[in-house]
């Protein structure tokens, strides 16, 4: 199947999404929300697109928008920049601290409503994406707290979780860096608690803390590492070589 | 670190690591003491299964007049949850609470009806009477006040609920009287 995006013939299957056809044919949609890893939350719209189909042009969400039949796309019309210039001062209201939304704001111009109040320190846009990053490795350590205007993200009772094994994917996924980690050489604070560190055997780079590898190897059931990646690639390759030396 | 609004438990182990009995304290005193037990029977009520969660947590709210802590972990564990998941259903619904309530519920209508026919003089009332706001519990535990969207009888604004009876029509000067009616009564 060919579809058109912005006068560029593009090839996709049927049921593709279409943020990412438009992605592998170079075109780039800003997005919050979206994690390739993690699909389907299609919350911060940002990803709006112009889809015209037969005599019809809709504005569409493209991370979840699954592409049926042909059709062309505008990623960057005007109708697309004026509304994604909306929502992204929707969210720069709710998120007034996130430097990526004041990035896209800029790029987009936003406008400024003067009627918006601005919540005060905060960086979450309540995506989900650390939500169903810690359930989708299994820990379920975080989840969505309360409801309506009072809605946050934390750990049950807002106290460091037994279920949290500071891996920091949360962190990792969050478009708007609004979860906090700090590192330091031998151990790592996130969610309120504090993990130690497990240092490279060879190197000394942290590997990880030491709850996120008793969890992989409890997972797995494969012992858990103290090489850090590139130092198990070395080893690896270095085993090659003397097997091939032989 | 934000401080916890929550209860508090001083529980003391038993072998398995798993709580004897547990004193619960809430705003400097002392409520209740729970025995595992009576999770036990509140748990074995039901299968073991996730899609039964928001009914253990509705008998433990009428029976602790909240969801007390040791509660919702002993059912996740009941039903292999996460504890994360079981507190994000509790905090989401209305009629759950993870602090304790009154011993008796005062739910002040404030839909339209009974905005207009002046649902915040009777929380004004309240508030003289108990020194209590919305969402909030007297220092007894004796009364909560809730503040609830229509409650179908709009006919008899400006309504007020006490422990699920209705009043309707009520008027400033009565309230003290319906109050001090319920403090004198058992817990229904
Ligand atoms: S903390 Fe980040 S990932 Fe989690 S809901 Fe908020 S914005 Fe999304
Ligand atoms: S990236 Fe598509 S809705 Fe957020
Ligand atoms: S508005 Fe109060 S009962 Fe309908």
């Amino acid at each position: 199947m060919i579809i058109e995006i912005d006068g560029k013939a593009c090839t996709c299957s049927p049921g593709e999404y279409l943020l990412n056809i438009a992605s592998r044919n170079g075109f780039s949609i800003p997005t919050l929300c979206h994690h390739d890893g993690l699909p389907g939350q299609g919350c911060c719209r940002v990803c709006i697109v112009e889809v015209s189909l037969r005599d019809r042009k809709d504005i569409v969400t493209a991370c979840i928008y699954p592409v049926e039949q042909e059709c062309s796309v505008f990623t960057d019309s005007d109708r697309v920049k004026r509304q994604r210039g909306m929502i992204l001062a929707l969210l720069r209201a709710s998120a007034p601290e996130s430097e990526e939304i004041s990035r896209l704001c800029k790029m987009y111009d936003a406008p400024l409503y003067e009627r918006l109040t601005q919540k005060a320190n905060e960086k979450c846009i309540l995506c989900g994406l650390c939500v169903s990053a810690c359930e989708t490795l299994g820990a379920s350590a975080i989840s969505s707290v309360n409801r309506g205007v009072e809605k946050t993200v934390s750990t049950p009772y807002d106290e460091p979780a037994a279920d949290c094994i500071g891996c920091a994917s949360c962190a990792a996924v969050c478009p708007t860096g609004a979860i906090s980690v700090e590192e330091n050489n031998s151990s790592r604070a996130i969610w309120n608690r504090k993990f130690t560190l497990q240092l490279c055997r060879h190197c000394g780079k942290p590997v990880g803390t030491l709850d996120e590898l008793a969890f992989a190897a409890r997972k797995t059931g494969v012992a858990q590492t103290t090489l850090c990646e590139e130092c198990r690639r070395k080893a690896i390759a270095d085993e090659m070589i003397t097997a091939y030396e032989r | 670190m934000r401080p916890t609004p929550y209860p508090f438990s001083r529980w003391s182990p038993a072998d398995n690591n798993k709580f004897a009995s547990a004193e619960i304290y809430f705003e400097g005193r002392m409520l209740m003491e729970i025995m595992p037990q009576e999770f036990s029977s509140l748990l074995e009520a039901y299968p073991k299964d996730r899609r039964y969660a928001l009914a253990v947590m509705q008998d433990m709210q009428r029976q602790y007049n909240y969801v007390p802590r040791e509660g919702l972990e002993a059912l996740a564990e009941y039903i292999s949850r996460p504890v994360a998941e079981l507190f994000s259903m509790a905090t989401f619904y209305k009629s759950l609470s993870l602090k304790p309530k009154g011993v008796h519920i005062i739910k002040v209508c404030n839909g339209a009806a009974c905005h207009i026919r002046g649902a915040v003089n009777l929380v004004g009332g309240i508030k003289r009477i108990f020194g209590i706001a919305p969402g909030e519990t007297t220092e007894d535990g004796m009364f909560s006040m809730e503040l609830v969207n229509c409650m179908g009888s709009c006919a008899l604004a400006p309504v007020m609920t006490v422990d699920g009876k209705y009043y309707g029509q009520v008027k400033i000067e009565s309230l003290s009287a319906i109050f001090e009616a319920l403090r004198n009564e058992a817990k229904p």
